[in-house]
């Protein structure tokens, strides 16, 4: 069976290739390597042919619920920003904070985690506030190269944030176990790491414009736009979060798309500037259609390498190796899952990880954060790399990729060690699991 | 016609066809209608809505089969997918509809508890739709279902389950979970009404002990065992000496965490005077290293990667070449059910349970499981009922 699964994994792996050297998409390669898959793994039933096209079509729905948040969230920063409110935020911290260049690069940082720790996609950050928090960094006189790596680590810890960290709900509904307590677990070391992250990276300050010409150069602001128009659909969002949680019992569920949905809506009343729903919803579904399709077609990929055995034969790999081989090796393994199959490889790998990690007494909940953390680095590798891709675009960094990525290697190195340590040392870090209980 | 013109739509017939094949096979699993032929041991059968009319003509409605005996005793009830991905459950609870005789007492049981979740998929984990069981007249298909509900009866789900009444949060999957969703709320959730019409059928029918049938990963710690909450761990404890001393196999006792909510080995019993216990079997085929996700993997639970972390001694149950076939699962959970019945019966004699004709371990795996069912064709019409 070992050599049968290979061969079928040596088969993707082929028709991946072959699709890229014809200059394929990312989307259409992995799409191209699920049919090779599936194709392969028929000869040996696994799925039997006439079950290839329901295995194909089932899996494009594992992240819909995913996706749906991503569009709604998108949709809904995207009235903000068209309407001037994150010009606005940007501008009020430069005013306020340009003498104060710390407290400017946190707050900047603050504003880059919001949206990715409320979706769960760094991707959300990015496409949001990704092009004003640049663009306001670029004026705290920090290069572009630098720039764009504080916007791709931030946005991967946004996605590792509290309170909806998508690969820690992978793997809790795959091992029972309740998806609670990640608050600090995850939120201390996403905001140590993230303040080290602006700190180390935006330190350094290439120019010496003043606050005048600063403020000069930005985007101009509606009149009339002002903090409670910013704030409105944001207290809207939130609200219907809290009172979800405060009164569970007494209102329908509305789930975030809807609560997302009505918070751009309640944006879109409060715009001081008359914004075009129907091309901006048009225009954002554009812009986010390469990450839904791949969104969509990994859940394929997904399918397929499981019915096929493949997914089996890498948790099976990952988990035979000895202890020692094992935590290394996770350095690699974890980014490099996410760059290949996304959330993907929270399920593959994850899963059977956190069982094993807990049968040799290690705390579950601490070393799934610790985990978390890791995975977003993988999304600035190939083949997806999904927030690096919209990092380069929305920074308007215009060199090569390596070196933009080579940018970021001292807080990638920390952060993998912190989740490394993390892991390690669950048991002795439980208390912060029962802080948030 | 330009070449692009003519790629687009090339490129989207391939698609309607790929989708529209794949929506046919959804489309006949969603609707298979499973026949269940009742045995003579069965009195009555009745819908779960009957204890909760905020269920009445919805999807999630299910069959509640009765065998009453001549003489008045104690009430057992006999959850089976509550998870339905976990098919040993529907096929030991089958065995009792189609062969039990009650003597004493009443058996009651609910073979498809998550009936949403039997007629859902798991995308990305290439479940098999169907899966077929050989018999003495041909081989019995069964719908292979999801450990949720369909979210086409329950949508949207929430950012975070709160579970009722101790606001716990859960992943926001676990609202249509029905084994996190104990002990329910009439205007709930969908799948709160499902457990809340279970919880008022005991609380109605006045249920002594109340067993729910799942299986689990030979990779998850809380395999092959009983879990039970303290009033339940005597009865637990005395059935897994027995079964291991009189019929060879091993099933170990896991006492139920009073902190981790929803469940039904803590919520029956904390929410009704019914003494709860759940079964685990282990089930190779949810295990994440295994080969391809086949039928036959279902069936019988062989698995070379699992050998492998055998070995290496990663497995939390004892696994050989001879895998965890479908009959030792389900003749495990027979065995262990009618165990705990005689222990209750024992210790409460005015409530006691005698249920017959129902096979235990050892002739479940010389016979097979489909020999315990009987054929709908010949059936009387009026016997059959399809859920």
């Amino acid at each position: 069976m070992y050599l049968q699964i290979g061969l079928i994994l040596l088969i993707m792996v082929l028709a991946y290739g072959l699709a890229k050297w014809k200059n394929l998409s990312v989307e259409l390669c992995m799409a191209s390597s699920a049919v090779a898959g599936g194709l392969a793994g028929a000869f040996i039933k696994a799925p039997p042919l006439i079950q290839l096209a329901r295995h194909l079509v089932e899996g494009t729905f594992t992240y819909l619920d995913v996706m749906l948040v991503f569009v709604t969230a998108t949709i809904f920063i995207k009235i903000i920003t068209e309407s001037g409110g994150v010009d606005y935020v940007v501008r009020g911290i430069i005013t306020a904070f340009f003498n104060m260049r710390i407290v400017a690069l946190l707050m900047l940082m603050i504003v880059l985690l919001i949206p990715g720790a409320l979706t769960g996609a760094g991707s959300v950050s990015i496409l949001t506030v990704g092009a004003p928090c640049a663009m306001a960094l670029g004026y705290l006189g920090i290069s572009k190269k630098r720039v764009a790596a504080i916007l791709f680590i931030i946005a991967g810890l946004s996605a590792a944030a509290p309170p909806v960290n998508i690969w820690a709900m992978i793997i809790s509904a795959g091992t029972a176990i309740p998806y609670v307590g990640f608050e600090f677990p995850l939120g201390i070391p996403v905001l140590i790491l993230g303040t080290f992250t602006v700190l180390f990276l935006g330190w350094k300050r290439e120019n010496n414009m003043e606050l005048a010409e600063v403020l000069s150069r930005m985007p101009t602001i509606p009149e009339k736009m002002n903090a409670w128009r910013v704030a409105l659909p944001f207290m809207t969002f939130f609200g219907l979060i809290a009172i979800s949680r405060i009164w569970p019992f007494a209102l329908p569920v509305m789930g975030l798309p809807l609560q997302f949905s009505i918070a751009a809506l309640v944006a879109l009343l409060v715009s001081p500037k008359r914004i075009n729903f129907l091309v901006l919803s048009r225009d954002t579904v554009k812009l986010l259609l390469p990450l839904l399709a791949t969104m969509a077609i990994v859940g394929s990929l997904q399918q397929i390498m499981t019915v096929t055995g493949v997914r089996g034969l890498i948790s099976y790999t990952v988990i035979s190796m000895p202890l020692i081989v094992l935590y290394i090796s996770l350095i690699f393994i974890i980014p490099i899952s996410e760059g290949i199959l996304t959330y993907g490889g929270a399920a593959i790998i994850g899963i059977p990880l956190v069982w094993f990690l807990d049968s040799i007494g290690l705390h579950a909940t601490v070393a799934i954060a610790g985990l978390s953390l890791i995975w977003p680095l993988g999304d600035g590798l190939p083949p997806t790399a999904l927030i690096g891709r919209l990092t380069v675009i929305m920074s308007d960094y215009k060199g090569s990729y390596t070196s933009f990525l080579k940018a970021t290697w001292v807080p990638w190195v920390l952060i993998t060690i912190t989740g490394i340590l993390m892991i390690l040392f669950s048991a002795k870090l439980s208390f912060l699991v029962e802080w948030g209980m | 016609m330009s070449r692009e013109w003519i790629q687009k739509s090339l490129l989207i017939c391939i698609v309607m066809t790929i989708t529209i094949l794949s929506g046919v096979q959804f489309y006949r699993h969603r609707h298979f209608q499973l026949p269940i032929v009742a045995g003579p041991g069965v009195t009555k059968v009745t819908m779960l809505s009957d204890y909760c009319q905020s269920l009445k003509g919805t999807p999630a409605d299910t069959r509640v089969f009765f065998m009453e005996g001549a003489e008045e005793g104690g009430k057992t009830l006999i959850i089976a997918n509550t998870h339905s991905n976990e098919p040993a459950a529907i096929l030991a609870a089958l065995i009792f509809i189609e062969n039990a005789m009650v003597d004493r007492g009443s058996l009651i049981v609910i073979p498809q508890f998550n009936n949403s979740g039997s007629r859902n998929t798991k995308p990305g984990d290439g479940y098999v739709l169907f899966f077929d069981i050989p018999t003495e007249w041909g081989s019995k298909r069964f719908r292979m279902g999801n450990r949720n509900a369909a979210p086409l009866d329950q949508w949207p789900d929430p950012d975070v389950y709160v579970h009722y009444p101790d606001k716990k949060l859960f992943s926001f999957l676990d609202a249509r979970n029905t084994n996190r969703t104990w002990p329910g709320r009439e205007n709930g959730l969908l799948m709160e009404k499902v457990t809340f019409a279970a919880m008022e059928l005991m609380r109605t029918e006045g249920v002594d002990v109340a067993i729910d049938i799942h299986g689990a990963e030979t990779m998850f710690p809380v395999t092959n065992c009983i879990v039970a909450p303290k009033k339940a761990m005597r009865i637990a404890t005395i059935t897994s000496m027995i079964v291991n001393a009189r019929e060879g196999f091993e099933n170990h006792v896991e006492p139920s965490p009073k902190s981790f909510r929803g469940l039904s080995h803590r919520e029956i019993g904390d929410f009704s005077e019914t003494m709860p216990f759940l079964l685990e079997a282990p089930l190779p085929f949810l295990d994440q290293p295994t080969g391809p996700k086949t039928e036959a993997l279902l069936l019988d639970g062989k698995d070379p990667f699992l050998l492998s972390l055998s070995k290496q001694k990663k497995l939390f149950v004892p696994y050989d070449s001879t895998g965890w076939s479908m009959e030792k699962r389900v003749g495990q959970h027979c065995s262990v059910i009618l165990e705990l019945m005689n222990q209750f019966s024992r210790r409460n004699r005015e409530r006691s349970i005698i249920v017959s004709q129902v096979p235990k371990y050892a002739e479940i795996i010389e016979r097979g499981v489909g020999f315990y069912y009987k054929d709908p064709d010949k059936a009387d019409r009026e016997r059959i009922y399809y859920n």
